[in-house]
């Protein structure tokens, strides 16, 4: 999940991304779209794949790469876990206002 | 749609405090920055702004859609992040329902229009979209600063 996260921060890694949603490139192709050197494309490349937001395909000699729809599961998960505390917090404030108010009625 | 690709977040707690109660912690700036946030500008009247800082600039933009107190509320929810570039606000949506249930609430909470992971290969802008957004929750989760997640705002 953290991986995930932390490999799309960097605008670079996003931008390959949207290269290879809806087909699959070469790192040579996608370097091609960008100001920056294979090696640092390929390093991406390697963050990416690692992240599990990327698959790479051998064909022949040469590696293709596509994004990972699934690689986005963990990012859900983040977000449940995240309206699980705060509705938490939600319930706990709500739950000691409520005992002040019969408190207060109370006197 | 099947399970699998269903991206909403859905919820159904249980609150030992009457509808009323919990309803003034969703629509009043100072009780909603108890559960969420440093600071909330709330102005709960459809197309009211619904703003909350949840840490120092990283913002929850939206507006109100459905405000029918104290049983339903509806709202828009984004991120916008005033150092960088900023992120659409108003891009998913979140209803919050309150059912009376003995001397307490039952709270139904659903998040819905989070991109699901099929529809965000298939279609760009989605894509793009959703990686900005989660770029700005990357943020969020950074250790440093992680006060958000401890329930003691």
């Amino acid at each position: 999940m953290e991986a995930a996260l932390k490999a799309i921060a960097a605008p670079h890694r996003r931008q390959i991304l949207s290269l290879v949603r809806d087909e699959e490139l070469s790192a040579g192709e996608i370097a091609a779209h960008f100001d920056v050197t294979r090696p640092a494309v390929s390093q991406h490349l390697g963050v990416l794949k690692e992240a599990g937001l990327v698959d790479e395909r051998r064909n022949g000699t040469r590696r293709l790469y596509r994004v990972r729809p699934e690689g986005l599961q963990p990012v859900r998960e983040f977000l449940e876990q995240f309206w699980d505390e705060r509705l938490d917090a939600l319930k706990r404030e709500a739950e000691i206002e409520e005992r002040k108010k019969r408190d207060g009625s109370e006197h | 749609m099947e399970a699998s690709t269903e991206t909403a977040v859905r919820r159904e707690i249980a609150i030992a405090a009457r509808p009323e109660t919990v309803w003034e912690f969703l629509v009043q700036p100072e009780k909603a920055t108890r559960w969420m946030g440093q600071a909330a500008a709330l102005d709960p009247r459809p197309g009211g702004e619904y703003r909350v800082e949840v840490l120092s600039g990283n913002v929850a933009l939206g507006e109100f859609v459905e405000v029918d107190p104290p049983h339903r509320l509806v709202w828009t929810w984004g991120w916008t992040d005033e150092s960088q570039s900023p992120v659409p606000p108003g891009s998913t949506r979140i209803e919050v329902e309150l059912e009376p249930d003995g001397d307490g609430t039952l709270l139904r909470f659903m998040h819905s229009g989070l991109p699901d992971a099929e529809a965000t290969a298939k279609h760009a802008h989605g894509w793009d979209h959703y990686l900005e957004r989660l770029e700005i929750v990357a943020r969020g989760e950074d250790p440093g600063r992680d006060t958000w997640l401890d329930g003691n705002m």
